[in-house]
């Protein structure tokens, strides 16, 4: 885009402004629709073909103006002499219009911006600014429950990929003046929506400053998905650990802004961030809140196990094989010794096969068309792991042990890319070093994570450090009545957010 | 209160007096799980309680003496010895950095031959052990700060398997081995004493972290339960060492790790108390690490040095180095370090700390006031 013709301000000529858009728009995608007014005075309708919807733009916009006489509208002074100047002309035109949201822009690049986002543009000869209907008609696809965040109890909708529904999926759910949202646009070539949502005095500026920041430093060409700004907030490169929070979810995501993080709505994905992040969010569900407080415990700590489970048992069954038998009782000791005794492959080799098998398999089965996956999953379960053991290239246990580290890993599903990943690192550790070197990497990821701090928040928070109110809502959940406080570790002033017995506010003031 | 503690930790090597509890309570009782129980065996029998009581009783008076000359000021110990020795202070850093180093070769040593007893049935090389020296080096880059949030996770790393291991060993122990009390002479009371002298000097590893603590009210306290706490336990895992090893206690090296194997179910599930001794193995590798931190904390402070991270893996790889050529010299560094050279330990782990007491006037608040 010329900047410098760009950034100038309408002209009063009509056909001088279009030409000017028509330069900076030359896109055949780009249409104009010209008409008079009843007092024969020249009017331009801009916008892009296919994101508008044209029949309340005719009805609403066009049609109303073909049929006002603007200088009627004009304000008279006394005598009725008519006061003909920018801003009346302004505010006649406005006054003609039906359509709810309807704005006024001073400079083209202001006005080109608008039609690119499914706005249009309207222009009057004589008057030098633009005018802008939201009559946009994205095509979006319903409200739906998302699939990568299923909950048995509890609400169904899910965000989808246009963002102006995702804000009224979450203003629907806080209706109160201290909801913000703040856009801003990223992207040289995209101009994507990124709205910030947080609640005023709830959220710390400090955390809302540092995004806005960090978004604002963002130089990309175009932001397809969420997932690409979660890149540009981590404050660790190349960390294997998340450090911003999703969900697709609006219950869960307003949870969060009312708890006091920061949520990040970006336009064209279905995914929304939330910043602060710790690592035991990962272990929580929204089914939790809507259980009881003592199965919602149970949960989590099977979740917890399953984690510990799923990175950790492949590498365990291969460093007791090589390095500590005595790990294994006895009768599976000798089980797995007839198993193993004519394998060709070495233990951490064989293992190693498995996994391999199990990652392709996946992979292969989340690209596939459904009616193909069916036949996949046969083929890898029959014919590789069956055929396999009876050909003597692989043994049962560990089809076994990676079959269950695999499904253990899917109980924290916000876990399962750092979790295979992990898997992969204590599998090579433990072949190589044996338990120690499980242990000793243990070791290092801890001490990672200890302090590998995301705008001012440890990720082991509330375990380290400790934080004792905190702990009520960790892995172990307490009662709601016991959850008054907002999270420490979030460091809102807000402290309060919920008082058992306290009188509504409204009932108060009567 | 914590979110002051988050402001300020985020910037800076301060603690929290909870972390300080924490790190004298289940940090500092993992070495002594190693060798001291057979050390203390080996010369005081069923007496091994009672230098163990006499060493707590040193370091709990030691520790309250230096908690007095925190409280003293608003101020963290370090900075007011800095303030009052100016550039001497450098040599103060200087002494306790090489103390540091030379508190780090027993554990270092032990650590070494532990890990070949525990982790493997097979005999590995050398070369396995140089992997923790990379953990060294990694914890060592992290500051003081690391130190004080590993200390907070230790309640969970160290606590519930240490428990659960004692418990399970408890159907072998047999209280009466203890008895008679007082049976052995004093001398070698006093002999087990000294020899575990390194083992004990705990202080000396909590002094960096209350040098980096700006006293509140109740601090003390948290602090000196914290290691009545550890002394606690320590004491507790004594008693029921020598209750289930008796006389053959001198030659159970390592006893933590498989004291709890007599326990019936673990016939059928296999050795899953070894997950329990691992747990408390990251504790022990966290505990091993710590001299070298602090360490690599005093070498860098005085030198305002930005290279932390060349300190600290120099460091590390300085301690490789000497587990590499000394490790088979084992014996006779022991004997020189816990027979001769304990009285370091006193000298720089005790008696140079209480220096720290003529360093402040009188609280700056009265001053003011």
């Amino acid at each position: 885009m010329n900047t410098s013709t760009a950034n100038a301000p309408f002209e009063r000529a009509l056909q001088d402004n279009l030409q000017t858009i028509k330069k900076l728009l030359p896109s055949e995608d780009i249409l104009t629709y010209e008409f008079e007014t009843a007092d024969e005075l020249a009017c331009a309708l801009v916008y892009a073909d296919g994101i508008v919807n044209k029949e309340l733009l005719a009805r609403l916009v066009a049609s109303p103006l073909q049929s006002t006489d603007l200088t009627r509208l004009l304000p008279k002074k006394d005598g009725g002499r008519v006061e003909a100047n920018e801003k009346t002309a302004e505010n006649a035109v406005e006054k003609s219009q039906l359509f709810p949201e309807f704005k006024t822009v001073q400079t083209i690049e202001d006005g080109v911006n608008e039609i690119l986002d499914g706005n249009t543009l309207l222009l009057v000869d004589t008057i030098p600014v633009g005018f802008i209907s939201g009559a946009k008609l994205l095509p979006v696809r319903t409200i739906m429950e998302p699939p990568t965040d299923i909950a048995v109890k509890g609400p169904r909708e899910g965000f989808i990929e246009d963002i102006k529904t995702n804000m009224a999926l979450v203003r629907k759910r806080l209706k109160t003046p201290a909801l913000r949202f703040e856009t801003l646009r990223v992207g040289k070539q995209s101009y994507t929506a990124v709205t910030l949502c947080y609640l005023e005095g709830t959220s710390i500026q400090s955390v809302k400053d540092e995004i806005k920041k960090k978004l604002q430093a963002i130089e990309v060409d175009n932001i397809p998905d969420s997932s690409y700004i979660s890149a540009f907030l981590a404050p660790r490169k190349h960390s294997l650990f998340r450090t911003v929070g999703t969900t697709e979810k609006p219950d869960i995501f307003t949870a969060k802004i009312a708890e006091g993080r920061v949520g990040i709505l970006v336009d064209g994905s279905p995914i929304a961030l939330t910043v602060p992040y710790i690592t035991t969010e990962d272990l929580q569900s929204s089914e939790d809140y809507f259980i009881s407080p003592f199965t919602a415990t149970v949960f989590r700590f099977l979740r917890l196990i399953s984690l510990f489970v799923a990175i950790l048992l492949p590498a365990f069954y291969v460093s007791a094989q090589l390095f500590k038998m005595q790990l294994l009782p006895l009768g599976l000791m000798l089980t797995i010794a007839s198993s193993v005794r004519e394998l060709p492959l070495s233990p951490s080799m064989e293992m190693f096969v498995v996994l391999l098998l199990l990652e392709i398999l996946k992979e292969a089965s989340i690209r596939m068309p459904k009616y193909v996956g069916m036949s996949l999953s046969v083929v890898g379960a029959l014919v590789l792991g069956e055929t396999a053991v009876s050909a003597g290239f692989l043994s049962t246990p560990a089809i076994i042990i990676v079959a269950f580290s695999g499904i253990c890993l899917y109980t924290v599903p916000n876990f399962v890319e750092t979790g295979s990943l992990l898997r992969w690192l204590f599998l090579l550790v433990g072949g190589a070093l044996g338990p120690f070197g499980i242990v000793l990497l243990s070791a290092f990821t801890l001490c990672y994570l200890l302090t590998a701090d995301s705008y001012g928040t440890p990720p082991l928070a509330p375990f380290s450090p400790l934080i004792k109110s905190d702990l009520r809502d960790a892995i172990v959940k307490f009662d709601m009545q016991s959850l008054s406080s907002r999270p420490a570790f979030l460091r809102s002033k807000n402290k309060t957010r919920l008082k058992v017995g306290a009188k509504h506010d409204k009932s108060e003031n009567k | 209160m914590i979110m002051n503690y988050l402001q300020t930790t985020s910037q800076n090597d301060g603690v929290h007096a909870r972390q300080i509890a924490f790190f004298s309570a289940f940090l500092l009782p993992t070495y002594k799980l190693l060798e001291a129980p057979s050390l203390l065996a080996r010369y005081a029998k069923g007496d091994l309680l009672l230098p163990a009581l006499f060493h707590f009783f040193l370091q709990t008076g030691l520790l309250l003496l230096l908690l007095y000359a925190s409280s003293r000021s608003e101020k963290t110990l370090l900075s007011r010895m800095e303030e009052r020795l100016g550039k001497w202070s450098v040599a103060v850093y200087i002494v306790y950095a090489l103390f540091f180093l030379f508190y780090a070769v027993l554990p270092l040593l032990d650590l070494e031959k532990f890990v070949y007893a525990i982790f493997y049935d097979t005999s590995p090389t050398l070369f396995s052990f140089a992997f923790f020296f990379i953990l060294c080096g990694f914890v060592c880059t992290k500051g003081i700060k690391c130190m004080g949030r590993i200390a907070d996770l230790s309640l969970f790393l160290f606590l519930l398997p240490f428990l659960l291991l004692l418990l399970m060993s408890l159907v072998e122990a047999d209280a009466s081995n203890l008895l008679p009390f007082f049976e052995r002479p004093l001398s070698d009371t006093g002999k087990a004493f000294t020899y575990t002298t390194p083992h004990f000097s705990d202080v000396v590893l909590i002094l960096p972290l209350l040098g980096n603590l700006r006293y509140q009210k109740g601090d003390g306290k948290k602090i000196t339960l914290g290691y009545a706490t550890g002394s606690l336990l320590t004491l507790l895992f004594l008693g029921v060492f020598y209750a289930v090893y008796s006389t053959v206690a001198p030659r159970e090296h390592y006893a933590f790790a498989k004291i709890a194997q007599y326990f019936p179910a673990l016939t059928i599930v296999g050795r899953v108390d070894l997950i329990l001794v691992y747990a408390l193995c990251i504790v022990l590798f966290f505990y091993t690490v710590s001299p070298l931190l602090f360490s690599a904390y005093c070498i860098a402070k005085p030198l305002k040095t930005h290279r932390k991270t060349l300190v600290a893996f120099c460091i590390a790889l300085g301690a490789f180095l000497f587990v590499l050529f000394c490790n088979k010299y084992y014996n006779r560094i022991y004997e020189l370090i816990a027979g001769k050279l304990f009285v370091i330990f006193y000298l720089i782990a005790d008696l140079l700390p209480l220096s720290l007491l003529f360093l402040s006037k009188r609280k700056e608040q009265k001053n003011n006031a």
